[in-house]
């Protein structure tokens, strides 16, 4: 027995992978399968043209943060990554993907992360004749989307976290920002009244117009009439109204699909060795459409893939809403607990409303948060986030544990401080000591640690406290008297 | 010994009362004189314990007067005596009987009266309000087991008389709140649906925000049924008023005395109205502009003005316009605000604990309303939680002495 047989599990080697959609999800996977010492050939087929790049930070292109190549993904090692390549058929039987310009790639494993479509509203008015979209009308999915913004006046449709991450990006950019949105406040899916209506105020006190209880009735040119009968004016016209799996292929190819490519808990498509992760791929306990949870497949399915095991995990539902000024964080799918039947198990609310903030925790029996919402609580928000990732039980004080001080007597903290171990980067699972270490090694400013560790490149939620890090470890370098002798001397027994 | 001054308190109900006993326990040498003026033919009774004359509970069961107080020669109660006027030149007050009664201090205790809403058909035979024990006896004649009686009121009272009526009279209560929600001056939402829950369950037919539109009759002009704003008809032969009580304060104009915004004698946070000899009490007073309908606030404007007609000074700010301190008597439900419940006060938080399922009548709830440190408690509204209220009460205005958790369910869990 050698060290190859404990990795990869006998009689199913992944074998040689072939990853359709270099989006952030399938070049996920492949950095992954390359991490984990993947044996076998990787490639990487993407049909967009131009470097694989982090669609999550579009929103910084469009307030001008960022520029489209801060967005570019490094290139795998050791996997082929091919771009412009659009992939039009599997053959499932000789085990086979055909493309439209005419190459074939055999595969012993396939992976479907083709992502998804924006979907747009059927509004009359919005296509031509002939079926177009309008100039001026775009979804905000690529690159080339960000491109069609033009303009000062910009009309939002949508309130989802897109919608709103949009929406503030535009404003930031200094533009005239309209956000319309049928439900009754943003993110209505995700989040209860109160919650929903901080983020609305915190979004018209940034200068967006927030017509919530709206839907687009009709578009004509430069105008959007409202099913009230209200008028818009717009240069263009952003479609944040949701998105459509692609999932032509696996249909094409006979694969079970429902709104997305049906897969089990190990990522396993109708067919075993076809796999599907990130928007295209449907599971009943997934929650699609969120960066972590694709991550969190990619990282699942390369250990899977090769002969990890995964450890029992499953994808996380993590919301970090990216608007400036609001720390807005959504843990699991809380509307659970307020639909029928639902919950056993308590529920803790705070509100705060003269300083926005506000928390709502789901608590099962076992004493576990299943689900929260919190507003304006970031210190919170950190720590409850690991306590969910690691499924450990929550402090029996919570008052503390969402101020982050007791409530007796002295403000003294409830919590241990931050030791070595602490992630501070979730997306990347980055901690405090690899942090330090890169700092030490020499990388010593956010860009430069971003560039070593990967910090701040997923969600980006983690700035502040990277910075907070450096702050420290930038003081705590500041020369100080000596009382110890020094290495030398001990090193030579003196 | 000098002559005691005189004091004629109008108005005869459990305020009065208190007025009386704290004012002869500590008046050792006989200061003052009492007449007390009432208009309902009996002595001042227990009007919170009238729920249990529906039980059956005796006049005597109720009676506040022990035979000391009836014994004592420096108070005179005059029953089945209504006063008509105040002549605050003569300092005198007239009434019913006759002659004018002189005072030298004089406390208004006139009470409130069962508010009717004016709605057509709101005073039909059938139609009863809930206010004296001569109320509740025609209750009981007209009330039959088994049959359907609204009651008009999901407040503190009309509950609580809605669940006697079931559970005494075994009739099948269907109570009408206009408000969106059940105790709205008490409760929060979601305390409110918890508590509807647990109503519900115990028998109670609740329809919440919407009015009573009117009072149906039959055919020989009694009461058939009544029919809500929505077009809901319930039918019914009884239907009881307990939808709020009004202050009885016709005596303020004719006397030149202030009322409050939403009437009651206008009076500061000392009880006393614009006239140096004149104070008011209980439900007729509006302490500093605001009416209380239960008897705790009563009983301390009571003792209050005991103090001042005893020679000690009326300091300070006085009594506070809004403490409330309520629990719904009705068994399973647990019901308990205390203090700012809805969070009034500038900067207040609110942390809020459920456990259990949204539709189980096991659910308990308990919401801390927290000054803006979150230390110190200003308020609570509880559900489920019978044995934590004497403690936060205990706690009001002062820091948390340990967590909320521990208060409210004392041993940590796990």
């Amino acid at each position: 027995m050698n060290g190859y047989t404990q990795r990869i599990q006998p009689g199913r080697p992944a074998g040689d992978v072939v990853i359709v959609g270099g989006g952030p999800v399938g070049h996920r996977l492949a950095e992954r399968l390359h991490h984990h010492g993947h044996q076998g050939t990787v490639t990487l087929l993407d049909a967009e043209p131009g470097h694989a790049y982090h669609r999550v930070l579009l929103t910084s292109v469009l307030d001008g943060g960022l520029d489209p190549a801060d967005l570019e993904l490094p290139p795998v090692p050791g996997a082929r990554g091919r771009r412009d390549v659009r992939v039009t058929g599997v053959d499932r039987r000789r085990q086979r993907v055909g493309t439209a310009n005419g190459e074939s790639h055999r595969y012993d494993t396939l992976v479907l992360a083709t992502g998804a479509e924006p979907r747009i509203p059927a509004v009359p008015g919005m296509h031509t004749a002939s079926g177009r979209l309008i100039d001026g009308i775009t979804g905000l999915r690529s690159l080339a989307d960000c491109a069609r913004v033009r303009g000062e006046r910009v009309v939002v449709l949508g309130a989802g976290p897109l919608g709103v991450e949009t929406a503030v990006a535009l404003r930031r950019s200094g533009r005239d920002v309209s956000l319309v949105h049928p439900g009754p406040h943003p993110l209505n899916r995700w989040l209860d009244a109160t919650a929903g209506d901080l983020l609305a105020r915190h979004l018209v006190s940034l200068g967006i117009r927030v017509e919530t209880g709206r839907s687009a009735a009709r578009v004509e040119a430069g105008e959007l009439v409202l099913d009230d009968g209200g008028l818009l004016t717009w240069d263009t016209l952003v479609c944040c109204t949701g998105t459509e799996p692609r999932t032509e292929l696996a249909r094409a190819a006979g694969l079970r699909v429902r709104t997305g490519v049906l897969v089990d808990g190990e990522m396993r498509t109708s067919d075993p060795h076809v796999r599907a992760v990130g928007d295209c791929a449907e599971h009943p306990g997934w929650f699609p459409g969120l960066l972590a949870s694709g991550w969190d497949q990619a990282d699942l399915l390369a250990r899977t893939l090769t002969g990890h095991r995964s450890g029992g995990r499953r994808p996380r539902t993590v919301l970090r809403l990216r608007v400036p000024g609001l720390h807005l964080g959504v843990l699991g799918r809380p509307g659970l607990h307020r639909e029928a039947g639902a919950a056993e198990g308590d529920v803790v609310t705070f509100s705060d409303p003269s300083r926005g903030r506000y928390a709502t925790l789901a608590v099962d029996p076992a004493g576990r948060l299943s689900s929260a919402v919190l507003v304006g609580l970031p210190q919170a928000l950190a720590t409850l986030t690991q306590l969910h990732d690691a499924r450990r039980p929550l402090p029996d004080d919570r008052l503390a544990l969402l101020l982050g001080e007791t409530a007796v007597g002295r403000r003294t903290s409830v919590l241990p401080p931050q030791d070595a171990d602490t992630v501070l980067c979730r997306c990347n699972n980055v901690t405090a000591l690899t942090l330090t270490g890169a700092w030490q090694n020499g990388s010593r400013s956010l860009r430069a640690l971003a560039d070593t560790t990967r910090v701040t490149t997923g969600c980006g939620t983690c700035a502040d406290q990277i910075r907070e890090l450096c702050a420290q470890l930038a003081t705590a370098e500041k020369p100080v008297a000596r009382h110890e002798p020094p290495v030398d001397a001990r090193a030579s027994g003196r | 010994m000098t002559t005691p001054q005189r004091l004629v308190i109008i108005g005869y109900g459990m305020t009065a009362h208190r007025l009386i006993e704290d004012l002869r326990s500590r008046d050792r040498e006989g200061c003052w004189r009492i007449t007390v003026v009432g208009e309902e033919p009996r002595l001042a009774y227990n009007r919170v314990a009238l729920t249990d004359r529906l039980a059956g509970a005796t006049e005597r069961d109720l009676a506040l007067a022990g035979p000391e107080l009836l014994g004592d020669p420096l108070v005179e109660s005059r029953t089945a005596t209504r006063a008509t006027g105040i002549d605050r030149a003569s300092r005198t007050v007239l009434t019913t009987d006759g002659a004018p009664l002189p005072y030298d201090a004089l406390v208004l205790a006139t009470g409130a009266v069962a508010f009717r809403p004016p709605v057509p058909g709101a005073d039909l035979p059938g139609c009863l309000p809930y206010r004296t024990l001569a109320d509740v006896d025609a209750i009981r004649s007209a009330a039959v087991p088994g049959e359907p009686v609204v009651v008009v009121g999901g407040g503190l009272l009309g509950l609580e008389t809605a669940e006697a009526l079931r559970r005494h009279l075994g009739m099948r209560p269907y109570v009408v709140e206009a408000a969106p929600r059940l105790m709205p001056a008490q409760l929060d939402a979601p305390a409110a649906r918890l508590l509807a829950v647990r109503l519900r369950h115990a028998g109670l037919r609740l329809h919440c925000g919407v009015p009573l539109r009117c009072v149906e009759a039959d055919a020989d002009g009694r009461v058939c049924g009544v029919r809500l704003e929505d077009g809901t008809r319930i039918a019914t032969r009884l239907v009881v008023f307990s939808a709020g009580i009004r202050p009885r304060d016709d005596l303020a104009e004719p006397a030149g005395l202030a009322r409050g915004e939403r009437g009651g004698f206008l009076v500061d946070g000392h009880c006393r109205t614009p006239a140096p000899d004149i104070w008011a009490v209980g439900d007729c007073a509006a302490l500093r502009g605001r009416c209380h309908g239960t008897v705790a606030p009563g009983y301390r404007m009571a003792e209050a003005v005991a103090g001042q007609l005893l020679g000690a000074p009326a300091e300070g700010p006085g009594l506070a316009a809004d403490e409330t301190d309520t629990v719904l008597k009705v068994p399973g439900t647990e019901v308990a605000s205390v203090g700012d419940a809805h969070a009034r006060t500038p900067g207040a938080v609110e942390l809020s604990y459920t456990q259990g399922a949204q539709g189980s009548p096991e659910t308990r709830y308990a919401k801390l309303v927290l000054d803006s440190d979150a230390r110190v408690l200003l308020g609570a509204v509880l559900v489920g939680h019978g044995r934590a209220h004497p403690l936060l009460r205990s706690v009001l205005g002062r820091e948390l002495p340990s967590s909320p958790e521990h208060l409210l369910l004392g041993e940590p869990r796990r």
